[in-house]
């Protein structure tokens, strides 16, 4: 341009030592968030690499066979299993958390009682998977001799759940604006009517959203199932008094008693891609809230 | 104001129950029910645990026995029931999954908060939550194939299963879960600070680590207590990794059984009511205890946010 020597006086001075460290700390973060990207698209790599091999229809239901025993046949009962645990432990855990959500919202607000509420769940949402493990076996399988069972389970599971929804729905219905309240009790509607028609519509989307998280959580968890509901091999179907086999504990006893990686494998990356197929499943939900 | 005003929980049902609103009547019976039985369950699970911890630790030098004097020898005669295994383990797991997820994922924090542009920060956000999702179990079958037999190769060790390798995949469990809460806080540090800082001419490194991070500090804590209790209560992928060995672990190579690790291989063959029972519901309540100390901490640094926010 018309003053090339500017540029040059420019360009020839040694930039400072907080540019430098400006401009490593900025490559580092790059490096570390690419890290993060790679990391688990690695992992999804890695075992479908290893594990589409074994994928067929057969695996995916038949039952498990050979010896010892997983090393043929398939995963179908376990598929079942985690589908039942997971369905009968909602059953416990929405009516529980979306109610009582809303009473905390929508009845409660203003009480004393929310915030001691909220921290309990909190704090059971926190405290690890096996402790419900061992709620539910002493309590469920051994004192209300429910036995190993899909029962006693689906009950521990639905506990897990629990206190994830109860705050995700205390939360979404946090999120809708009072103004909608507030104009429809101008309107003369009841309560009951507005929390129906009005506040549970906005907030759906919210809910949904972290009722599959819970959901997807409570069907990766071995935990809480290994000591109250699994079993290595179930011939019967799925009954509500019977043990039953499920993904997480299925892959855990093919390390465990180094049946067969590849059958591993496969089982491994059915889990993933299913919870994969779940969130894809929340993705639009999450994109109607914000 | 007026709809939220109301004195107490009740002053709907006495307003429902004089105009004979049916609806609104069994609506808020049945949420009320569910608060109650919900809250009551959540309660009762606590003093469940406490209480058949309780026979375990009935005097101190039971306490000291159970923590610190005794080994795990349940076929020894008579048998023994020490933890001091199980929480040293829990312990080195913990520490060294942190040292090592923390930077990683406050780096990760400040990229996707600060540095990346929109279109890799919204392809990283489903690869955190991607890589928070992967259950337990598959992250310690995935540690079982390949650091296992890499650390055997290259250490020489016998079992590749150790407090360290546990420990690596521990990291990458918890790195997620510390690096969206971490990334969170930053992000809502309000735009005016660092447009200021940014105005006296200084780099971005500067604004982040002297105004953004300094005022978000609060809730990279809490990301950080996050991560300690998603760590401590980790089982599945520690059972598998970690070796369960009931030998105190006197270095990071060595084998070692976290506490959950020893609950989840113990409680099926523990008789109920048993010494043993009591001993492993003493290591559960532990456990509980730490991770509700935890949340407290968390409650407390979202309380001074929000004040400080207004």
């Amino acid at each position: 341009m018309a003053e090339p020597g500017l540029a040059v006086t420019v360009t020839a001075r040694t930039p400072s030592a907080a540019v430098v460290t400006d401009k490593a700390v900025t490559l580092l973060a790059w490096v570390l968030g690419l890290a993060a990207v790679a990391l688990p698209m690695g992992i999804l790599a890695f075992l479908a690499a290893h594990g589409a091999r074994v994928l067929s229809w057969e695996f995916l239901t038949a039952g498990p066979a050979g010896f010892p025993l997983g090393a043929a046949g398939g995963i179908g009962p376990a598929i079942l299993g985690t589908l039942a645990l997971v369905g009968g432990g909602l059953l416990v855990a929405l009516p529980l958390g979306i109610g009582g959500g809303i009473f905390l919202n929508e009845y409660a607000a203003r009480s004393r009682w929310v915030p001691l509420v909220r921290f309990t769940a909190e704090c059971l949402a926190g405290i690890p998977a096996v402790i419900y493990g061992l709620f539910g076996y002493s309590l469920l399988v051994v004192f209300f001799a429910l036995k190993i069972s899909l029962l006693a389970g689906a009950v521990t599971l639905g506990l897990v759940m629990f206190p994830i929804i109860l705050i995700g729905t205390h939360e979404s219905l946090l999120a809708v604006e009072w103004e909608y309240r507030e104009a429809a009790l101008a309107l003369g509607v009841s309560r009951s009517y507005a929390i129906r028609r009005i506040l549970l519509p906005k907030a759906w989307p919210g809910i949904a959203a972290v009722v599959v998280l819970a959901a997807g959580h409570a069907a990766g968890s071995a935990a809480p199932v290994m000591v109250t509901a699994s079993t290595v091999l179930t011939r019967t179907g799925v009954t509500l008094d019977a043990p039953v086999m499920t993904l997480p504990t299925h892959l855990y006893h093919l390390i465990a008693e180094a049946v067969s990686f590849e059958h591993a494998y496969g089982t491994a990356l059915v889990l993933v891609v299913g919870m994969l197929c779940g969130n894809a499943l929340a993705l639009p939900l999450r994109r109607r809230r914000h | 104001m007026s709809y939220a005003s109301a004195n107490t929980f009740f002053t709907p049902l006495h307003a429902a129950w004089r105009r004979r609103q049916w609806g609104e009547l069994s609506l808020w019976t049945t949420t009320f029910a569910t608060v109650v039985v919900g809250a009551s369950t959540l309660f009762f699970i606590v003093g469940f645990i406490v209480a058949e911890a309780a026979p375990a630790v009935h005097d101190l030098s039971n306490l000291w026995g159970l923590l610190v004097a005794q080994p795990w020898e349940p076929f020894a005669d008579p048998p023994r029931y020490g933890i001091l295994h199980a929480w040293v383990s829990t312990l080195l797991v913990t520490v060294i999954a942190l040292a090592l997820a923390v930077p990683a994922a406050l780096g990760v924090a400040v990229f996707a908060a600060e540095i990346a542009p929109a279109a890799v920060r919204n392809f990283l956000q489903p690869c955190l939550e991607l890589l928070a999702g992967i259950p337990s179990v598959v992250y310690g079958f995935f540690g079982y194939v390949t650091l296992v037999p890499w650390f055997e190769a290259r250490f020489g060790m016998a079992t590749g299963e150790s407090i360290l390798v546990a420990a690596l995949i521990l990291a990458v469990m918890v790195l997620p879960f510390v690096a969206s809460t971490a990334a969170e806080a930053l992000r809502s540090v309000p735009g005016a600070l660092r447009e200021a800082a940014y105005a006296l001419g200084v780099t971005r490194w500067h604004v982040i680590s002297r105004v953004v991070m300094r005022r978000a500090l609060p809730g990279i804590f809490s990301a950080v207590a996050l991560g300690l209790a998603r760590a401590i209560g980790e089982a599945l992928a520690v059972l598998i990794l970690a070796g369960n060995s009931t030998a105190v672990p006197e270095s990071v190579l060595d084998r070692g059984q976290p506490i959950t690790a020893l609950i989840l291989t113990e409680l099926g063959e523990a008789g109920v009511g048993s010494e043993k029972y009591h001993a492993l519901f003493a290591a559960g309540a532990m456990l509980m205890a730490v991770t509700v100390l935890i949340n407290l901490l968390i409650w407390s640094l979202k309380r001074r946010l929000v004040r400080q926010h207004g």
